[in-house]
């Protein structure tokens, strides 16, 4: 159940002061920097909610029961989508900065003026609202739906989402795949990759994961979600399992063909990646978004242990900001960049998560106690 | 109860729920092995039974990581070390494109390792009629009994006792299994067997595809990779613009293994160096290229009065001379693979270590006949 709690004042603090140094950086760091941690953090939010939504319609999709108990996590999560819109629409103003495609000169360049209208601010921005209209439009049928079943126990919900859940899969490659090919792709338009999309997919899904292990095991150290078995836990970690191999099979899959093939317009991306600084940060993604994960999750017991479960979401977590650093940053040129700007920028968009998130987790059920499938999903075993 | 010897006493149960209830008291019994039989997996039985943790994941873990090292090892020896080629610009050991059959292997191993792990090893398959599948409750046991047998675990198992213990739990039907007459596991003499069916077999088959092979040569058993396009030494082939098969190297490439070698001006070439050490061979060979094929102009002392010059009508050059003692080594080899003025190319007969040899061995007369005070110190032993 449900139960107030003061916000501690220390992630208000956070807030605050990240707020600060956020408009600092517009001034003293230049807008470059400034809208790329903008952008950085608009698609963490965005994947993240995306995530946590498409794993709620993987529930409904494929009828899982085991899932209905903890699905109230996904659910709030997928909240974010909310607050990810005003930040969206902010971060449209770095598509003049950022995106070459998007700038004058694009319309004297050989091949971005070929798709000159595609890449265009005006296109840019509708196809980013319209992914929005798409989103909550998913988020009213999927959470707001079931919200409402807490109170009116009417099983027609879950006919009614089973039905949109298709239609959400139709809709979800749609927005992940403008996410991918827009927002980080489009930093470097005369790269290519047919695989891109589902590489953010993979990312996406896993942070969704990781990010409901951790709110789950928050929650149950509260003393709420009773009934939540290890065995509950089992499935998630074995879904974290999966995809950490998922991520890297895609990953390497598209490096690999790239490196064989070794096209001066497509290898340039990798190029940039394993030189310099930021060849130690493709090592150490590689290292923490796989190798680590694998091996902390690969036995049966690690997967429904609560600690290493934590600390294995919390890697998962931060290997997917790395990974999304990974991307975006090396459109700014030069060596990684890592100084008070992006720490302000952490501050601000992690603090704002986590209020968010608590807020959410501190209204209405813990559970979807509408759902008929409730039982059957507490008595889920191994 | 007969008194024959007995594997186990099996006790019938109407519902899962009697048969989780009676496992403990029968273990606490103490006398012999609780197994249970159940048409499905039943929730918490392996606590309920003891089991021990399956090895099966450690050994699967254990194969998929020698799997993928045997892959790597296997593809770093062959492309690496045995025979390395280089293929699309990449270093020989390039392990990205390693991975795809590390992977494959990975799962090969791991996956044969988890299926005949548990066959071979774990359930020690095959056996050939275990006494429960002889039971008479075993039609039960697939539909919808669920059965416990207290198996023997020694000689003194008493199976009077043990069919009381069943019956104090619950059971409603109660059997004694007898022991089987030979062990019903794999023994050495199936093994063998075995072995000597499946050796037999390839003997069989090998020696019979030979022979048919031999009497019927016309079917051939792959062709393919005699009527594969390709080009021939000497023959027309349209393929090139200039009609031929054979075609000269592309400017300005090396062979693998080779030098540069002298295609320029012969003050391009002034800038090679000599690979060969000064060795006697060295010298030797290149004494013995200098005689066949350089003394018959250049003269024996490399002074230009060799035994022909008259009748060619030309005049050699005194390779004593200033002029070309001061000629780096390169410029020297550039004459002997071009040719100069009335004296022929020798590309075509001299391998490269042939000419580098000749240079040595030219070097070497001509300071025999300057030599110094120096020289012959050395010299002295």
């Amino acid at each position: 159940m449900s139960q107030q709690k003061p916000t501690p004042p220390i992630l208000l603090g956070a807030v605050a002061l990240g707020a600060a140094g956020v408009l600092g950086t517009y001034f003293a760091a230049g807008p470059e920097r400034f809208w790329a941690n903008w952008v950085l953090w608009f698609v963490l939010m965005f994947t993240l909610g995306l995530g946590s939504l498409f794993i709620v319609a993987l529930e409904h999709l494929v009828s899982a029961r085991w899932s209905v108990p903890i699905r109230r996590i996904p659910e709030r999560l997928a909240t974010l989508l909310l607050p990810a819109i005003p930040v969206g629409l902010i971060a449209l103003g770095a598509v003049p900065v950022l995106y070459p495609g998007a700038r004058p000169e694009a319309a004297h360049h050989p091949i971005l003026a070929g798709k000159a209208f595609w890449l265009s601010l005006p296109f840019f921005s509708i196809r980013t609202v319209a992914a929005f209209v798409l989103c909550v439009l998913a988020l009213a049928v999927l959470v707001g739906g079931s919200l409402k079943q807490d109170v009116s126990r009417d099983p027609a919900f879950n006919f009614r989402a089973r039905k949109f859940a298709p239609a959400f899969m139709a809709i979800f490659a749609l927005v992940i795949t403008m996410v991918a090919f827009d927002w980080i792709s489009g930093l470097t338009p005369e790269w290519y990759s047919d695989i891109f999309g589902v590489y953010i997919f993979a990312g996406a899904f896993l942070s969704g994961l990781a990010a409901t292990a951790l709110a789950l095991l928050y929650l149950q150290g509260e003393g709420r979600l009773e009934g939540v078995r290890q065995d509950h836990l089992y499935n998630l970690g074995a879904f974290l399992f999966a995809f950490t191999v998922f991520w890297s099979y895609i990953g390497f899959a598209q490096y690999m063909l790239m490196w064989y093939a070794n096209m001066p317009d497509e290898v340039i991306y990798y190029k940039v990646r394993l030189t310099g600084a930021w060849r130690a940060i493709t090592f150490a993604l590689a290292a923490l978004h796989f190798i680590l994960p694998f091996f902390a999750l690969v036995t049966r017991d690690a997967k429904r242990d609560p600690r290493r479960l934590r600390r294995v979401a919390l890697l998962m977590l931060g290997a997917h900001v790395l990974d999304i650093y990974w991307l975006i940053f090396p459109a700014l040129g030069g060596s990684p960049r890592f100084s008070w700007p992006e720490l302000s920028f952490a501050l601000f968009f992690l603090g704002g998560i986590l209020l968010w998130v608590r807020g959410a987790m501190q209204k209405g059920e813990d559970m979807p106690v509408g759902d008929p499938f409730l039982r059957e999903g507490l008595e889920f075993r191994l | 109860m007969s008194d024959k010897k007995a594997y186990a006493v099996l006790g019938l149960f109407e519902t899962p729920d009697a048969l989780m209830h009676a496992i403990p008291k029968l273990r606490a019994a103490k006398l012999g092995t609780v197994e249970a039989y159940t048409p499905y997996p039943i929730h918490g039985i392996d606590d309920a039974l003891g089991l021990r943790r399956s090895p099966l994941g450690g050994m699967v873990l254990v194969m998929g990581v020698l799997g993928a090292l045997t892959a790597f090892g296997f593809q770093y020896w062959i492309s690496a070390i045995d025979y390395p080629i280089i293929t699309g610009g990449k270093s020989a050991a390039s392990w990205e494109a390693f991975i795809p059959i590390m992977f494959e292997v990975t799962v090969l191993f791991a996956t044969f390792t988890a299926g005949l792990g548990m066959l071979l090893l774990l359930n020690r398959l095959p056996f050939f009629g275990h006494p429960v599948l002889s039971a008479k409750a075993m039609k039960g046991i697939t539909r919808d009994r669920y059965a416990l047998a207290l198996e023997a675990e020694s000689e003194a198992f008493d199976s009077a006792a043990a069919a009381q213990a069943l019956e104090a739990a619950g059971a409603v039907d109660i059997e004694v299994l007898p022991a089987p007459d030979r062990s019903p596991f794999l023994t050495s003499d199936y093994i063998l067997r075995t072995l000597g069916g499946i050796f037999v077999a390839c003997l069989v088959a090998g020696l019979g595809i030979y022979s048919l092979i031999k009497w019927f040569p016309l079917l051939a058993p792959m062709k393919y990779m005699q009527d594969q396009p390709r080009l021939n030494a000497q023959k027309a082939s349209n393929f090139f613009k200039d009609g031929h098969g054979m075609q000269p190297p592309v400017p300005g490439t090396v062979a693998r293994g080779y030098l540069p070698t002298a295609t320029g001006t012969q003050d391009a070439s002034a800038t090679l160096v000599n690979p060969l050490p000064r060795t006697k061979e060295v010298f030797a060979q290149g004494r013995k290229v200098y005689t066949n094929r350089c003394e018959v102009c250049h003269g024996a002392l490399a002074n230009g009065a060799g035994s022909l010059t008259a009748a060619y009508g030309a005049k050699p050059a005194n390779l004593q001379a200033q002029q070309f003692r001061d000629y780096p080594d390169g410029k020297i080899y550039w004459a002997i693979v071009n040719g100069k003025n009335a004296m022929p190319a020798h590309a075509a007969y001299l391998t490269e270590p042939q000419r580098w040899a000749v240079v040595h061995y030219v070097r070497a007369l001509q300071r025999a006949q300057n030599a110094t005070d120096e020289d012959l110190k050395v010299v002295a032993p």
